[in-house]
């Protein structure tokens, strides 16, 4: 069972004020036993597929300013900052 | 000057001289004004495009070259970024965001000379199969407007069927292209993943969606992939097809291949009338000299527990940034902690996307991660597997795009877990990375029916082909307006 | 038992570009927030564009420390929010689907002691939070992301430290096998941090976190140690938790992480297929690496018997042992090792310094060969260098415009013999006396010819005149 503590642990978690955590606690409830058929599916052994790459296929390491001034485009601080709330 | 002409129809007739660009823009904007007030496909309608269209057409008196679009009005779901353009993902939380560049497949469109007339509604940041969780308000369907119209990209989707456009762009997560082409009946490509570049696609689960093209046609839906595809030097999973030509040999036929029809996609759940025009498709492909049989995949039960939980653990990350700083609406930080701040500011999220955000907080947290998310990983790669063998069996896999009919407005909100069955039949081509498209097939009632063609990796050649073999056999209505 | 663990960062400051952009990978010098792109900034819709030569500098690396590296790499997500951290999470690497990260498994050994190296990890810098004011407490936070997408090698050690001098030690030996590998400059502000874990019999492991220098980090382990000590005597628990150094009180403070904050919820980052890595990749790169530090020493030693204090500092700074490598032949090879470490050394011992120096490789040959020859003297040798790292004018040119060339001319130094017995008599009737003071006449002699006379030469005639 999801409990109201694990729902405000992760709307904590995920920085998400929740006016009423327990509106989602069903919603999610549901979801999460929904998922729980994943452990009908006997693929403990499998062995996940994942896309590859070779190396060469990568960017070379060349610098290339971007063209444009692109903190002008940002919401900005005296013109050359980002700004973000006191931290503590 | 017919407004419902294909893409291929509106190439030849500016190349005749039928009509000019100027023409065929200006009476498209009129029928957006005209219609858009109902239907709501559209979340922004490009001001420029009429300055743009009689640019073109001085280009074309001038005998300068142009490219192979020739100014067609394109629209494009607003999870796309179309340069100094607003793209809200219809939300709140980026109501005021303006993308400072060209999405990969924008900037190839805009080389041919294609003309941007809009940004389509969606459900927020793509979440959704009706776009009623679009912050903005839903978009109709154009067959019935208490209908949805199936999403996410139902703006896409609505703006091809209803005339606002010759074609558009969707993203196609767990069906998201194909959903709402069916619902609308226009056509819908899912790419193998890679083979279109998402760089400037706002990402919802990267790991498995596509951009893909809806048009009118199959043929139309083949020439913008033509122009869409291939290795980017900016997305690191895109594949190369070599130039590959999608419209050449369009016209082959199906005489010969063999088709399976997975049967967990046709079993219970399926709507009557949708398995009736199921049986009606296959019949169709037989008689073009198909073979068919049953085909089953065992991890089909799984796959959609397992989109979810890779969604929304992705999801979960990739809409971690939205915390108002560098760009999102105007909320004054003054007064505010950090972490009290950007958890204010997500408040702008809807409550489908809080809803997925918190199960993708809980999914891969260090508690559960082993338990859901790696099962998750586990059965994608068996679902995989599967697939492939059955593809060494088949050459193509068939199943109706949506198993039930388009429905009413707020009937599966309440119901998460109806709602995640609606994705049945599409989620497994996104969790494979196989092409899947979805073709308008028969009406029932004066809902549109649309069938969905699944091909290996890579193999949109012949999909097309199967595609545009069965629309063949098709003599749908035109759209009520 | 004392164990210290480290995990260091390193930037690849050498590379050109970013880690998944191509904005200059080294920051420095640019005005905040003009080094950016709408990648390094995690705009909507961008995607990471992996640089090539970044996997193969953190894997020569990773060969240098002797480690394993693997076949495939993969990268993941650590998610958390930060404001430095644009996309609120970092591509990092991780083993947690078997071996992907750039190496692991490697070791090092320090004074005798093997230090095992468990993991190399390729990764982003976040940007740099200035606060206006003077702490975390001011009201504001400002961000400059010129640094966000830095490559960045994360360096992790097993707790295989007995006390903080082998943390010196061992991170003088990385530090100057980064600089010789030519993919870092250890030097600049921030180029290499260090976080570090520790414990003492019986008690729990304690991170240590915010450390800004490695001087800061032996003072940091310091009162970390005396600190866990004094509560293990009066029997007080020392409890696991990370705390973080603070600079000006110079002591470590506990960060009280909040609950949660350690759950990273890592997971693949899909954005980045994993790269193959095919062994003739690393047999060219194992090819390709410069020599390491202890192979030049040993080489310096056996081929131009150079003494072993002079191949230890020659070797283990790059720019010193470039120098040699470029000046040095069969002949004067010991001669350049002495002139760069006893001369050269004192004249260029700051990085400003190094930077300004007009001195190249010709110089130093001419100048070891000059002494070989007897056109100078060794003592001379020393105003040479100083005027060639000033003005980078020729060995001849300096030797002629300073009057430097050598006295080996007999009646020449008669001469000044014979100014000196004048002016001396004192010391010429203690030398008589005691034929081991003459040493004194003899630098009065150089002393008149400004150290151009030849010293052998000198006392050979002076003994002859004083009869001793």
């Amino acid at each position: 069972m999801v409990s109201k503590e694990e729902i405000e642990h992760v709307a904590k978690l995920m920085k998400i004020d929740l006016d009423d955590h327990a509106v989602h606690i069903d919603r999610v409830q549901k979801m999460i036993e929904y998922f729980d058929i994943l452990d009908k599916a006997a693929t403990e052994s499998e062995e996940i597929i994942v896309n590859e790459q070779p190396l060469e296929n990568l960017r070379e390491d060349k610098y290339e300013p971007y063209k444009d001034k692109l903190i002008d485009k940002l919401k900005h601080y005296k013109e050359k900052f980002v700004r973000a709330p006191k931290m503590v | 000057m017919n407004l419902s002409i294909s893409a291929l129809e509106y190439i030849d007739a500016i190349k005749n001289g039928d009509f000019t660009i100027e023409e065929f823009v200006s009476k498209t904007l009129d029928h957006i004004k005209k219609v858009d007030g109902k239907l709501h496909a559209y979340l922004s309608v490009n001001e420029k495009a009429l300055d743009q269209a009689k640019e073109l057409d001085k280009k074309r008196k001038a005998k300068e070259k142009i490219g192979s679009c020739i100014g067609m009005p394109i629209a494009v779901k607003d999870n796309i970024c179309v340069k100094d353009t607003k793209t809200t993902c219809a939300s709140k939380m980026l109501e005021k965001y303006v993308a400072p560049f060209d999405a990969t497949v924008i900037a190839r469109l805009r080389k041919q000379d294609a003309l941007f007339i809009g940004k389509t509604n969606l459900d927020e940041f793509a979440m959704g199969t009706t776009t009623e969780f679009s912050a903005y308000g839903p978009s109709k369907n154009p067959w019935n407007t208490q209908y949805v119209p199936g999403g996410s990209s139902g703006g896409s989707a609505v703006a091809v069927s209803a005339l606002e456009s010759i074609a558009s762009l969707g993203s196609d997560t767990g069906g998201s292209v194909r959903n709402p082409a069916s619902f609308c009946s226009i056509v819908g490509l899912k790419p193998t993943y890679g083979l279109v570049s998402r760089y400037g696609l706002i990402s919802y689960a990267n790991s498995i969606e596509q951009i893909g093209p809806m048009a009118r046609t199959v043929k139309d839906t083949a020439f913008l992939l033509n122009i869409i595809s291939g290795i980017d030097p900016n997305d690191n999973t895109t594949i190369d097809n070599h130039g590959e030509d999608y419209l050449k040999d369009i016209e082959a036929g199906i005489d010969g291949k063999k088709i399976g029809i997975i049967s967990e996609m046709v079993g219970k759940g399926t709507d009557k009338e949708v398995s009736s025009a199921t049986k009606k498709a296959l019949s169709k492909f037989e008689s073009l000299g198909a073979k068919c049989e049953e085909i089953s995949l065992d991890m089909i039960d799984y796959s959609v527990a397992s989109y979810y939980t890779i969604t929304s653990t992705e999801a979960g990350s990739n809409l971690a940034r939205y915390d108002n700083l560098r760009y999102g609406f105007d909320f004054d930080l003054e007064g505010y902690e950090f972490n009290s701040y950007i958890a204010k500011t997500r408040k702008n999220f809807g409550p489908e996307v809080t809803r997925r955000l918190i199960i993708g907080g809980f999914v891969p947290s260090a508690g559960h991660a082993g338990r859901y998310f790696l099962k998750a990983l586990k059965v994608k790669s068996r679902l995989t597997k599967e697939i492939n063998s059955a593809f060494k069996k088949v050459d193509f896999l068939v199943a109706p795009t949506v198993p039930i009919l388009p429905f009413k407005f707020g009937e599966k909100l309440d119901d998460p877990v109806a709602m995640f069955l609606i994705d049945f039949n599409t989620v497994t081509a996104n969790l494979t990375g196989k092409p899947a498209i979805s073709v308008p097939f028969e009406m029932s009632n004066g809902l549109p029916i649309g069938i969905q063609i699944i091909a290996d990796s890579m193999q949109e050649k012949s999909l097309f082909q199967a595609a545009y073999a069965l629309e063949s056999t098709t003599n749908l209505p035109k759209v009520p307006l | 038992m004392t164990k210290i663990g480290l995990e260091i960062h390193c930037q690849l400051t050498k590379l050109e570009s970013k880690l998944f952009c191509s904005c200059k990978a080294d920051y420095r010098g640019f005005e905040p927030n003009t080094n950016i792109c709408p990648v390094c900034v995690g705009l909507p819709g961008s995607l990471p564009r992996l640089n090539k030569k970044a996997i193969e500098k953190a894997t020569v690396i990773a060969m240098a420390l002797n480690c394993q590296t693997p076949p495939k790499i993969a990268f993941f997500r650590k998610n958390y929010f930060y404001p430095d951290l644009p996309k609120n999470f970092q591509i990092t690497q991780l083993n947690i689907y078997g071996p992907t990260s750039i190496g692991q498994e490697g070791k090092i050994s320090v004074e005798g002691k093997e230090i095992r190296i468990r993991r190399i990890q390729l990764e982003e810098d976040p940007g740099r939070l200035i606060y206006e004011g003077s702490s975390e407490r001011t009201q504001i936070t400002l961000v400059d992301y010129n640094r966000a997408g830095t490559p960045l090698v994360e360096i992790v050690t097993e707790p295989d430290f007995e006390n903080p001098k082998q943390v010196r030690l061992f991170l003088n030996i990385l530090s100057d096998l980064l600089e010789n590998l030519g993919v870092s400059d250890p030097s600049l502000e921030g180029a290499m941090r260090a976080d570090a874990n520790v414990s003492i019999e019986g008690g729990s492991k304690v991170e240590i976190k915010n450390i800004n220098s490695f001087y800061d980090l032996e003072k940091a382990l310091q009162f970390e140690l005396t600190r866990q000590q004094s509560l293990a005597e009066r029997k007080i628990e020392i409890i696991q938790e990370t705390r973080h150094w603070d600079d000006r009180r110079k002591i470590t403070i506990s960060a009280r992480s909040k609950e949660g904050e350690e759950d990273y919820r890592y997971f693949l980052e899909g954005d980045i297929p994993w790269v193959m890595i095919a062994p003739q990749v690393v047999s060219r790169l194992k090819k390709d690496m410069p020599e390491s530090i202890s192979s030049k020493r040993e080489r310096y030693i056996k081929n131009f018997d150079i003494p072993t204090q002079v191949a230890d500092v020659l070797s283990s700074d790059k720019f010193y042992s470039d120098l040699f490598e470029q000046a040095h032949s069969e002949k004067n090879a010991k001669e350049v090792a002495n002139l760069i470490t006893t001369d050269l050394m004192g004249f260029v011992d700051t990085k400003e310094k190094r930077k300004e120096s007009k001195l190249n490789a010709k110089h130093l040959s001419d100048l070891a060969n000059s002494i070989i020859e007897n056109k100078i003297t060794r003592n001379s040798s020393k105003t040479v260098l100083q005027t060639i790292v000033k003005t980078g004018k020729s060995v001849p040119q300096i030797i002629s415009e300073l009057d430097l060339g050598h006295v080996s001319d007999e009646k020449e130094i008669t001469m000044v013999i014979d100014e000196v017995i004048k002016e001396e008599s004192k010391a010429v009737d203690e030398a008589k006396q005691k034929p081991e003071t003459i040493n004194y006449l003899v630098g009065k002699v150089m002393k008149k010819t400004k150290g151009k006379a030849d010293a052998t030469l000198t006392l050979e005639l002076l003994k002859k005149r004083l009869n001793c």
